[in-house]
C-alpha cells in the first residue's frame, strides 16, 4: 500500500514518464540498441570467436572497401537499381490503369475489387514458391505446360524461364548495356512475379486517392473543353501526387532491400544488395562489412526518398 | 480513475513477477537430469522422425533428455556460429559438414575427439575419417557418408546403338550422347545441378577428379586453373556448347537434376545417393526399370589412376560437440549412440560409415548396390579444407557459373577465381 501512496503523490507529468518508460526501454532494446551495435560493427573488423566477437578498429575502411575496391558492390547496386526502377514503373503504370478502371461504375465492381486484392494476400514466400513452380524449366513447369497445351511450344521443348540469358543478346550496345547492368531473363521474370503480388497494393492506394477527387472538377473541365489527357494530367495526377509520393517511398524501400523472393528463386545467383549483404554478413561471417553494407543500403534508400520528396512534395492542393 | 489504474497495474506486475519466478522453488530440491540440445538438418539423409525416435530411445536407455532442433541444411552454419559465439550455447551437439571442419576447428568452436575415438576409428574407412581431420586432430564423429554416383538410362544407351553398359570414360559417354542427340532420342542427354550453389562446387570437384587431379593441393593452395581443373571446366562448357548438357542445369539444384533424369529428359547425370530411391518409384518416375546406378566415369587420360577407374566427391557429415557446451559428457554419449554401428545397420538407406556394417553379409543382402557404393566411396575427392571455405566456394561457384553462362572463357574465369581466393 505504501508504494501506491507514493504513486498517488506523483505529479501527472511523472506518472506519464513512468508509463512511457517501458515503451522507451523496448524501443532502445529492439531498435536503437541494435542500430548502434550494427554501426559499431560496421567500423570494425568483427570476427566471431568462441563466446563472443573480436573487434578490430577499421574506421571507415569497410565503407571505403565497398565504394572503391569492390566491383561486386557496384554490380549489386546496378542490379538492384534495375529491379527497383523497372518494378516501380510497371507497378505504377499497371496500378494506375487498374485503379482508374475500378473507380468507374460497372456491374460486379465490388467483386472485381475483392479479386484484385487476392495476390496481395499471398505471403511473399508462398508467392515465390508459386512462381518457382510456374517458371520451372522442365515439363513440370506450369508455364511451359500451358504453352504446350495451347500449342505455342513443341512437346519436346522446354524454356528455362529463370535462365541467365541477357535480354537483346546479339543487339550491339543494348546487350552490352544489359550485361553490364547484370540483367538476365531470370531477373525480368522475378520482376513479373513480384509485380503480380504487389500491384494490388498500388491499385488500392491509388483508388483511395481517386475517390477523394470531386466529380464536379471533371464536369467543369469538360465544360471548359479539356480533353481526356488534360483532365488526367491536371486533375487526376495533380490530386494523386501525394499518393504517388507515398507509393514511391514505400515501394522503393521494399524493392531496394528485396531479399526473400530472389533468395528463394535464385539463392546467390542474382546478387541484389540485400542478398549481397546477407551473404557477406551471415554466410561469410564478415559482420563488420555486412553491417557497413546495411548502412549503405539505408543511405541509398534515404537518397531516393529525399529525391522523391523534392520532386513531389512541393505544393498543397 | 487514476487510483484504479494504478491498482490494476500493480496487480498485473505482481502476477507477472509470480509467474516468472522459478517453478522448482515450490517443490523439494532435485538434482537436474542431464539434458542436451542437438542441431540437425531436416533435409536429405536420416529424416526427423528417425532422429526423434532415436532421441526417445536414448532417453529411455540413459536418462539423458535430448532436444533436437531440425533446420534446413543452409541454416545450420549460421546457427552453429550463433551458438558458438554466445556466452551460453544454444546447442551441445551439431552436425558438422566436412567443409566446415577447418573453419570451426581453427576457431575452436568444437572439441577434438581423438582420445575418445582411438579405440574404434580403424573400423571407419580412411576417406571418411580424414574428412574431419584438421591440424592433425579429429573434430567430429563421422555420421553420414554421402557421395556422388553415376546414373544412366540403359534404354536410351541401347536405342543409340550401344550394348547398354555403363560408359567407362567421359569420352565414351560423350560419344553416346552425340549418338542419342543425332537419333533424336533425347534433346539434352546430360543434366546436372550447376546452379550457383554448393552443388556446383561438388560437381566441379568430382569432374576435376575424373580428369585426374584435385582443386586444391595438400596445403590448401588453389591449383584448379591448370591441368585437371581447367579440363573439367572446359568439359562442362563443351557439354553446354554442343547442346549435350541441358541449359536448365544452370538453374538446377540436386532434386531438380533428379527430376529431369526420372522424367526421362536426360540419359546421364551425377547425383548424391538419394537419387537411387527415385529411379524405380512408379509414383514419380517415368523411367521405371530403365535406369541404373553405377560408378562415375573418368577421362581416358585418368584411366589406371584410381582403383576401379572412378572418381567422386564427398558430402560427409559428422556429429561434433560445441566447445562451450556445459554437457560434454552427455553430448559424447549421444554422439556414440547416434553414430553407432547398431543404429546404422538398422538404417541401410544411408551408406554406413562403419566398414564392419557395410561389408557385412546382412548389408549385402539388404542393399543390392552396397558393392557399388563401397567402391565409389573409396574414390572420393574432398572439397578444400580451408578456414574460409564458404567464401572460397562462393568465389569458385561465381566464376564457374560465369564460364558456364559463356560470359567468360574457362581459363580466364579460373584465373580470376584463383586470384580472388588467394586474396582472402
Amino acid at each position: 500500500m505504501g508504494s501506491l501512496m507514493i504513486y498517488r503523490e506523483m505529479s501527472t507529468r511523472k506518472l506519464l514518464l513512468v508509463l512511457i518508460l517501458p515503451a522507451v526501454i523496448i524501443i532502445f532494446l529492439v531498435i536503437i540498441g541494435p542500430i548502434a551495435f550494427a554501426f559499431i560493427l560496421s567500423i570494425n573488423q568483427a570476427t566471431p570467436r568462441l563466446g563472443g566477437i573480436d573487434l578490430k578498429w577499421r574506421g571507415l575502411l569497410n565503407y571505403i572497401h565497398f565504394f572503391f575496391q569492390d566491383p561486386q558492390f557496384w554490380l549489386s547496386v546496378r542490379i538492384t537499381m534495375y529491379f527497383t526502377i523497372v518494378s516501380l514503373a510497371v507497378e505504377l503504370v499497371l496500378g494506375t490503369g487498374i485503379a482508374l478502371v475500378l473507380n468507374k461504375n460497372f456491374w460486379g465492381r465490388g467483386f472485381v475489387r475483392a479479386v484484385v486484392l487476392i495476390p496481395w494476400a499471398v505471403p511473399t514466400v508462398v508467392n515465390a514458391r508459386l512462381w518457382e513452380w510456374i517458371y520451372a524449366g522442365s515439363s513440370f513447369g506450369a508455364l511451359n505446360g500451358l504453352l504446350k497445351v495451347i500449342g505455342a511450344l513443341p512437346e519436346a521443348k522446354n524454356i528455362v524461364w529463370l535462365g541467365f540469358d541477357v535480354p537483346f543478346a546479339g543487339v550491339p550496345l543494348l546487350s552490352e548495356f544489359f550485361s553490364w547492368m547484370g540483367v538476365s531473363r531470370a531477373l525480368n521474370m522475378i520482376i513479373l512475379a513480384d509485380t503480380w503480388k504487389v500491384t494490388p497494393l498500388v491499385v488500392f492506394l491509388l483508388l483511395a486517392g481517386l475517390q477523394q477527387i470531386p466529380e464536379s472538377l471533371y464536369e467543369v473541365a469538360s465544360i471548359d473543353g479539356a480533353n481526356a489527357w488534360r483532365k488526367f494530367w491536371s486533375i487526376t495526377y495533380a490530386y494523386l501526387k501525394p499518393v504517388f509520393l507515398v507509393i514511391l517511398v514505400l515501394r522503393t524501400m521494399e524493392l531496394f532491400r528485396v531479399f526473400d523472393i530472389i533468395y528463394i528463386l535464385m539463392q546467390y545467383s542474382i546478387r541484389v544488395v540485400g542478398i549481397y549483404t546477407y551473404e557477406t554478413g551471415m554466410k561469410f561471417l564478415r559482420f563488420g562489412k555486412g553491417s557497413a553494407l546495411s548502412f549503405l543500403v539505408a543511405m541509398f534508400i534515404l537518397a531516393f526518398t529525399l529525391l522523391y520528396i523534392k520532386l513531389f512534395y512541393k505544393e498543397e492542393i | 480513475m487514476k487510483k484504479t489504474l494504478l491498482m490494476l497495474t500493480g496487480i498485473i506486475l505482481l502476477l507477472a513477477l509470480v509467474s516468472c519466478g522459478p517453478k522448482e522453488a515450490a517443490g523439494p530440491a532435485e538434482a537436474p537430469a542431464a539434458e542436451i540440445n542437438v542441431l540437425y538438418m531436416a533435409q536429405a539423409a536420416y529424416q526427423p522422425e528417425d532422429v526423434a525416435g532415436w532421441a526417445r530411445l536414448f532417453t529411455d536407455v540413459t536418462g539423458i533428455k535430448v532436444n533436437v532442433d531440425f533446420v534446413k541444411y543452409d541454416e545450420q552454419h549460421e546457427k552453429v556460429v550463433a551458438s558458438a559465439i554466445a556466452a551460453t550455447p544454444t546447442y551441445d551437439v551439431f552436425s558438422l559438414d566436412l567443409i566446415w571442419t577447418a573453419e570451426f576447428a581453427s576457431k575452436g568452436f568444437c572439441v577434438p575427439l581423438d582420445d575418445k575415438i582411438a579405440g574404434f576409428k580403424d573400423d571407419i574407412p580412411a576417406p571418411i575419417m580424414d574428412a574431419f581431420v584438421y591440424d592433425g586432430k579429429t573434430w567430429a564423429m563421422p555420421f553420414l557418408a554421402n557421395f556422388q554416383l553415376f546414373f544412366y538410362n540403359v534404354n536410351m544407351i541401347k536405342r543409340a546403338g550401344f550394348p547398354g553398359a555403363r560408359p567407362k570414360t567421359l569420352e565414351e559417354m560423350v560419344e553416346m550422347m552425340k549418338a542419342m542427340k543425332k537419333r533424336g532420342i533425347v534433346e539434352y542427354p546430360w543434366t546436372d545441378s550447376w546452379n550457383q550453389k554448393e552443388g556446383l562446387t561438388c560437381e566441379y570437384v568430382w569432374l576435376t577428379g575424373a580428369f585426374g587431379g584435385d582443386t586444391f593441393d595438400e596445403n590448401g593452395k588453389p591449383i584448379f586453373n591448370e591441368g585437371p581443373g581447367l579440363k573439367a571446366l572446359e568439359f562442362m562448357v563443351m557439354l553446354l556448347k554442343e547442346g549435350l548438357a541441358s541449359p536448365k542445369s544452370l538453374t538446377n539444384d540436386e532434386p531438380a537434376a533428379r527430376d529431369d533424369f526420372i522424367a526421362g529428359q536426360a540419359a546421364f547425370t551425377s547425383n548424391w545417393t538419394f537419387q537411387y530411391g527415385s529411379l524405380d518409384d512408379p509414383e514419380t518416375s517415368k523411367i521405371v526399370g530403365q535406369a541404373k546406378m553405377g560408378l562415375l566415369p573418368v577421362s581416358k587420360d585418368a584411366l589406371g589412376k584410381y582403383p576401379n577407374d572412378t572418381a567422386s566427391v564427398s558430402g560427409f557429415q559428422g556429429a561434433a560437440i560445441l566447445a562451450n557446451s556445459n554437457n560434454k559428457e552427455a553430448a559424447w554419449k549421444w554422439l556414440r549412440f547416434c553414430t553407432s554401428p547398431v543404429l546404422q545397420r538398422a538404417y541401410l538407406t544411408e551408406m554406413p560409415v562403419w566398414t564392419s556394417v557395410s561389408t557385412s553379409a546382412y548389408a549385402a543382402t539388404m542393399d543390392p548396390v552396397m558393392d557399388i557404393k563401397s567402391k565409389q566411396i573409396a574414390n572420393v575427392h574432398h572439397r578444400p579444407r580451408v578456414p574460409v571455405y564458404t567464401e572460397t566456394s562462393s568465389i569458385l561457384q561465381k566464376y564457374i557459373h560465369q564460364a558456364l553462362t559463356m560470359k567468360m572463357a574457362p581459363k580466364e574465369a579460373l584465373d580470376k577465381a584463383k586470384a580472388e581466393i588467394e586474396a582472402l
